[in-house]
């Protein structure tokens, strides 16, 4: 059973769920629906904690401990599975590769979980593009409904799970490693008193212009130019689907979060974006100070190509 | 066995004259263990060499196959990627090599340096219009032009290799990426992976525009064309896919699953007569393919693809994090390219060196799939191609005042490599990031990196200013795969590219002191390969000119940047023309 091989990937969870409900930095820099609030941050010891509880990962890499991801650490959030275990677990013949995520049931070749996929394509990918979601939809959640019109949570998590998360945690608490490495730390995007309040214009901006596009630090890069602009909505789809998930319990829970978050009235969405002026004026302002789009520079010779992974979402 | 030997030896002096020996490695080689069969007992000489574009420390390596010897380091500038050897591009991603130059493209420089197989040195150093930001070369099917990716720009490139000069177009709309490239056999077209569009793109060689996009995985890495001309094989990074294209529909044919972090492929390569192609005496003609092998970053693993099947048939571990593979010319040996050496070898200083892994990929061989060789590398190579060591004579011994070595003035290049700037490290520094100035003057960037990025994402300063630049690695280890012993590194390309040229390992703070003194818009890069993301670990660098306002890819000193002062001295640079697109 699926949910089997994802005990081990929840201690690691949950263990991270400590730091849950903890204290916010003191200083109102943050604005939510128009008013000055403390920023939703993790304290200091809390960065800390997550800093020091990644670096023991890779030093278990190093020491040839905890098996691998895919080398080494127990369990691995993009992929959902740990590929080897240098020891096998308890109760399994010696030999096999049964993994500490659980990877390797009766269904498995017990020889990798690479090969498993490799050998059981969802598609032919000419026809039907799902085989290029098998590795990073098999093992975390998948959302079956979005609360961004025009825009898919899954594949946001995808772009959040490669860019996101060293800095903003893998459960969007803000605790990723190298969160103890800055000041201000960065947000816990769950918190949902204060997601909530936050349109999508506004998170639209501050991931693709940076936190200077906001007037707030850099510390947020601007992404602009790393992400198009439907994986921008992509991500907010996912930040939504995610607000006050807290630390799952149950692999039920893991792979199905129950999101807070309600549409706000008349927000900009994916769907109506390019109608609206208001997004539209934000737009030309953070692309014309970013590389390669300044006015006069723009480049000629090609168009948007929808596809691949970019295609919108059919509803 | 001897008297096939002898044939071969007739027939590759009747092709040429560099030939000194002709032996098929794979014929003639007993084990990996060399004992070649070439007259000489003598187990030290290599029947193949493979050429290593060092990456950051600027140097193309010179390491002997099967024995993985290193046999020099030849400086080229500062961040070498791509190698390509002259000749054609038939055949595998080895080429059809004809023995007289190997291309490695500067990604820091912003340049292609011309190496001399024969004399071993550095020959010419060719100049890319600015703003371009080289990525990768591919050598086109005649052998005289070179296509090329301007990762930092969003532009393509087709450079006529004898004069130098070349075209430039754009490939919008922005942002655009392009990273990885090859030529079909034909002539006809270049197919070239675009990382921040999803798609490959088709060019025509002539003209030389975009005919087509076609959409793939997600973030497409390395792209591949197979001997016969016929696929494409596109590795999508973040999909652990492969998507083949079809050459003759420009259409996707089908998608394997294949591992995670795809990032390149190689393919052996067979003559008429299903032997090992042999270059020089073999035609380049209709040369097959019968595997390809991809590596697999994240999955620390190559993967081998019948590509008549067009299936995974085989996995083979590798140690670990492979970046770009290696095929040797005889077919015989994988090698794996790899970034990270965690737990591996002793250290001996504050980079962790990466590594080669050499498998045997003879599946007849009682060590096939088996590690034969895995040894430290300098720099951080970004791909190492080979070709059978007959084709560089041995000029050792007096022979070029016979052979017609030297017809002429050739000079000797010895870039000033990392010149005008003063660099040092201090203890880990946590200044916010942001740029401000000091109390003497200087302008001071503070920068930190991680796993994929820079904080802050761009810096302007003004034309003039005293930089003072800051740059840590924040962290803990290595992204998504996790690896501690992560290096990170923070190059701008183009004019700066010998002044920055960091090397951020973690725990330290990294400070190189320069003056900013030509204009324009020059992307920063990360140049050790740090994660899955590290190609995309990118911000940018303005040097505003007050006069002609903030610089962009349309304002800048762009005709300065050209002379790339300190790195080449005047009549030591090819200068291209700037062209349309600019």
């Amino acid at each position: 059973m699926k949910n089997a091989k994802l005990k081990i990937g929840l201690i690691a969870i949950t263990s991270l769920g400590m730091m849950w409900g903890s204290a916010f930095a003191a200083e109102k820099r943050c604005t939510a629906g128009g008013v000055k609030v403390e920023c939703p941050t993790i304290t200091e010891a809390e960065a800390k904690a997550a800093s020091a509880a990644f670096l023991k990962e890779g030093d278990n890499m190093e020491k040839g401990h905890g098996g691998s991801t895919y080398g080494i650490a127990p369990f691995d959030y993009l992929t959902g599975v740990g590929k080897r275990s240098a020891v096998a677990a308890e109760g399994v013949k010696a030999g096999t590769y049964k993994t500490e995520s659980g990877y390797g049931d009766q269904k498995a070749s017990l020889k990798t979980e690479l090969w498993d996929r490799v050998k059981a394509p969802k598609s032919d990918g000419v026809t039907d593009k799902s085989v290029y979601d098998q590795w990073s939809g098999n093992w975390s959640p998948t959302f079956g409904v979005t609360l961004v019109a025009g825009a898919n949570p899954t594949q946001g998590k995808n772009y959040y799970y490669s860019y996101c998360i060293a800095c903003h945690g893998w459960l969007l608490h803000g605790d990723g490693p190298s969160a103890s490495e800055l000041n201000p730390r960065p947000r816990t995007l769950t918190r949902g008193e204060y997601m909530q309040k936050k349109s999508n214009l506004e998170l639209f901006t501050v991931i693709k212009g940076g936190g200077e596009a906001v007037s707030l630090s850099s510390s947020m890069p601007n992404w602009g130019n790393v992400l198009q602009d439907q994986d921008i909505w992509n991500i907010i789809a996912f930040i939504r689907a995610m607000q006050d998930v807290a630390p799952p319990k149950s692999v039920d829970e893991y792979l199905h979060p129950k999101s807070t978050f309600k549409p706000i009235k008349g927000d900009v969405d994916a769907s109506n974006a390019a109608k609206s002026k208001a997004f539209q004026e934000a737009q030309e302002i953070i692309e014309s100070d970013m590389t390669g789009r300044a006015p006069g520079s723009e480049l000629v010779g090609g168009k948007l190509v929808e596809g691949g992974n970019r295609t919108l979402p059919t509803k | 066995m001897q008297g096939k030997y002898k044939l071969l030896l007739a027939s590759a002096l009747s092709v040429s004259c560099l030939m000194l020996s002709a032996a098929n490695a794979a014929d003639v080689i007993p084990g990996w263990q060399n004992a070649t069969s070439d007259g000489k007992d003598t187990p030290t000489h290599d029947p193949m060499i493979l050429y290593s574009s060092g990456g950051v420390d600027g140097k193309m390596a010179v390491i002997g196959l099967p024995s993985f010897r290193t046999y020099r380091h030849i400086d080229c500038g500062v961040d070498t990627h791509e190698i390509s050897f002259g000749g054609s591009n038939k055949g595998n991603k080895n080429g059809t090599p004809d023995g007289k130059y190997v291309y490695l493209n500067d990604k820091g420089a912003n340049t292609v340096c011309e190496f001399n197989l024969q004399t071993g040195y550095l020959e010419r150093v060719i100049a890319l219009p600015f703003p371009f930001g080289v990525h990768h070369i591919a050598m086109s099917t005649d052998g005289k032009s070179m296509f090329a990716t301007g990762e930092y720009s969003g532009k393509m490139l087709k450079m006529d290799i004898a004069s130098g000069k070349s075209e430039v177009i754009d490939w919008g709309p922005a942002p655009s990426a392009p990273d990885y490239l090859d030529a079909t056999r034909d002539g006809k077209n270049v197919y070239v992976g675009n990382y921040y569009h999803s798609t490959v793109g088709v060019f025509s060689t002539s003209p030389f525009k975009l005919v087509k996009e076609i959409p793939v995985g997600k973030n497409p890495h390395g792209t591949d064309i197979i001997p016969e001309s016929t696929l494409v094989l596109v590795s999508d990074k973040l999909s652990a896919t492969m998507t083949i294209i079809d050459t003759q529909k420009q259409a996707v044919k089908k998608v394997l699953p294949t591992c995670a972090g795809p990032l390149h492929s190689v393919m052996d390569v067979y003559n008429k007569d299903g032997g090992s192609y042999r270059a020089g005496i073999d035609s380049p003609d209709g040369l097959t393919s019968k595997y390809a092998y991809e590596s697999c970053f994240v999955a620390d693993a190559n993967v081998k693809i019948s590509l008549s099947k067009l299936e995974v048939v085989d996995e083979i571990p590798t140690h670990y994090r492979t970046g770009h593979i290696s095929i040797s010319a005889d077919n015989s040996y994988v090698m794996s390219l790899n970034k990270f050496s965690t737990g591996l070898f002793s250290p001996t200083g504050m980079i962790f060196p990466v590594n080669f892994e050499m498998w045997d990929a003879r599946e007849k061989s009682p060590t096939y799939g088996k590690t034969l060789r895995i040894q430290p590398v300098d720099g951080e190579p970004h791909n190492a191609k080979s070709l059978m060591a007959y084709l560089v004579k041995d000029w050792t011994k007096g022979e070029a005042e016979n052979g017609q070595l030297i017809k002429g003035r050739v000079d000797v290049l010895d870039p000033a490599h990392r010149a005008l700037s003063r660099r040092y490290f201090i203890p880990k520094e946590n200044t916010p990031p942001g740029v401000k100035v000091a109390a003497d003057g200087v302008k001071e960037i503070h920068m930190k990196a991680f796993s994929y990025g820079y904080i802050p994402r761009q810096v302007r300063v003004n034309k003039g200013d005293k930089v003072r630049l800051f740059a840590t690695n924040i962290d803990k280890a290595s992204g998504i795969t996790k690896n501690p012993d992560v290096t990170m590194g923070l190059t701008i390309y183009g004019p700066y590219g010998q002044r920055s040229n960091m090397d951020l390992p973690r725990g330290v703070t990294a400070v190189h002191e320069f003056t900013a003194d030509i204009a324009g818009e020059y992307e920063i890069f990360c140049t050790h390969f740090c994660g899955p993301l590290h190609l995309e670990m990118r911000a940018a660098f303005f040097v505003d000119d007050p006069k002609k306002g903030p610089s962009n890819l349309a304002v800048g000193d762009y005709a300065e940047a050209q002379k790339l002062p300190g790195l080449l001295e005047a009549g030591q640079i090819t200068v291209s023309e700037r062209v349309k697109g600019l």
